[in-house]
């Protein structure tokens, strides 16, 4: 951890909001590409980047430092997340009219057919991450979304390296054979 | 070329995810060269990870964040407290034990001391649960059978596959 | 005035002193802290395949075959795999165990005679058991049941120290 992001953390563990904002500025990205990777859902993924960071600033008194900020900030926004959405498949499903409108009115150059297929993709990308083990879901959106190294995964995830490299080999196999027919194969046109 | 491919084939994802050694890359080159099975994996995969990485890039672009923070700033306003010395210092009015120079000393002279004695006041006996092997066991998804035998200093902790672990409870 | 300035002077002094001492005490008594503590712990894994075809055991479990026999129903049992592991305290381990199922093994706490695991036993990545146990001289811990070929497999872990 450089100086600057230890006495950042520093100055939100004594209340500094100022401080805290600069975390948030620093890795809201990166909690939201998590979140959306995840929920593919932009309301949905706000919501979970919001709750994250709540719980960081409450709980960044806890934080000693002996790993880095930022595998803590990912294995809480992937925690939170995975929570996100064991809740939400014990209630009803989101509607999807809000993602359709923001689909259609979102760049005047995509035809309505596209976004159309877009749209589909994008459910079945969902159905198909959702079908996936928490762990092979979680180790597919840290490398294939975020590109985090299998070190870093590794901590994040605080298993072994052999572990990560098991769980996005078969992750990666089983969004294969779900998405085969939506997502071209190799040697396909 | 099925051997070599079948090599190959653990240290592709390796390489795809550029996780290669030096020597391990220049094995994978040269078999890309010659394979057109190995090529294609490493394309679809590719396909894979723009597939998934698409949309999330395009929505992170968009997002403008403008509310989020207002509304984190809220709840933690919310939840801000004085701490429980600045409460106790407040009601007594108390100041001089307070002073670092003080507490300081005092608390690691008392840490010291905790340190040294407790080993000797407070000897190890091994209570019931200290004697089992087993601290816990946990599966989501499968039924577990837990068996220690004191006798025989063994335990056994079993996991139901299939279709025992339909039947057992 | 001279006289408050006087004592705030010894406060002082005395507070630095009184650093130094307890720097001294620590410095002193550390490596004693540390001889006490700790001596390498040898972690035994044996990787064994029982089934009930045929009703061979294999020359290498002959030590153990009697407890297999009283807590097992199995005819036949297989030496697989058979190490002995170095762990870093809270640094995971993965093994192979066969081809979908890994063991993940962490030694979490050391202490003279006791030895803490944390184990989790993966099948294609997903954790399908997380188990903590502690592992004293003389004392073996079996974890059974996945399935491999026509028979299970049985993990026999114990610590030397």
């Amino acid at each position: 951890m450089g100086y600057e992001e230890a006495d950042l953390i520093s100055r939100c563990q004594n209340g500094d909001q100022v401080a805290m904002k600069e975390i948030f500025d620093e890795y809201r990205d990166k909690v939201y590409r998590v979140a959306y990777g995840v929920v593919r859902h932009r309301e949905e993924a706000l919501d979970i980047v919001q709750e994250v960071f709540i719980k960081l600033f409450r709980t960044i008194g806890n934080f000693k430092g002996k790993s880095s900020f930022y595998t803590y900030v990912y294995r809480t926004a992937m925690n939170t997340a995975i929570d996100h959405v064991r809740k939400l498949k014990k209630s009803t499903s989101l509607s999807f009219e809000d993602d359709a409108e923001r689909y259609l009115s979102d760049g005047p150059e995509k035809r309505p057919d596209q976004v159309a297929m877009d749209k589909e993709l994008e459910e079945k990308v969902k159905e198909a991450l959702a079908r996936l083990p928490d762990d092979q879901r979680a180790a597919i959106i840290f490398r294939e979304v975020e590109g985090l190294s299998y070190e870093e995964m590794a901590k994040a995830m605080s298993c072994s390296m052999g572990t990560v490299m098991s769980r996005l080999h078969y992750g990666r196999k089983k969004l294969q054979q779900l998405l085969r027919g939506y997502v071209k194969e190799g040697g396909q046109t | 070329m099925k051997d070599s491919c079948s090599s190959i084939s653990k240290l592709l994802e390796k390489y795809f995810d550029r996780e290669t050694t030096g020597d391990e890359g220049i094995l994978v080159q040269d078999h890309l060269r010659q394979c057109a099975v190995c090529q294609a994996q490493l394309k679809s995969m590719e396909e894979l990870r723009t597939t998934l990485r698409a949309p999330v890039d395009e929505a992170v672009q968009k997002e403008t964040f403008a509310w989020v923070w207002q509304k984190i700033e809220r709840e933690i306003q919310d939840r801000a407290k004085p701490s429980w010395r600045e409460s106790i210092r407040a009601w007594f009015g108390l100041s001089f034990p307070f002073r670092r120079r003080v507490w300081i000393p005092a608390v690691a002279v008392a840490l010291l001391i905790i340190a040294i004695g407790s080993p000797l006041l407070f000897k190890e006996t091994p209570s019931q649960t200290e004697l089992s092997i087993v601290e816990y066991v946990q599966s989501d998804t499968h039924n577990v059978m837990v068996f220690e035998s004191e006798r025989e200093n063994v335990a056994i902790i079993w996991l139901f596959e299939g279709t025992e672990g339909e039947s057992s409870t | 005035m001279a006289l408050r300035r006087n004592r705030r002077r010894i406060l002082y002094v005395t507070g630095k002193r009184a650093y130094f001492i307890i720097v001294a005490f620590v410095l002193v008594l550390a490596p004693l802290w540390v001889s006490t503590a700790l001596g390498q712990v040898q972690t035994r894994l044996r990787i064994i395949e029982a089934s009930n075809v045929g009703s061979s055991i294999d020359p290498a479990l002959r030590d153990v075959h009697d407890d297999l026999g009283s807590l097992f129903n199995f005819t036949s049992y297989k030496l697989l795999k058979d190490e002995s592991l170095s762990l870093t305290p809270n640094r995971p381990s993965e093994i192979n165990v066969h081809k979908e199922v890994s063991l993940e093994i962490t030694l979490t706490n050391q202490q003279k005679k006791k030895a803490v695991y944390q184990i989790r036993i993966l099948r294609q990545g997903s954790e399908i058991l997380d188990t903590k146990v502690r592992l004293s001289p003389g004392k073996t811990v079996l974890i059974g049941g996945p399935k491999h070929g026509q028979g299970s497999i049985i993990l026999a872990i114990s610590a030397r120290f």
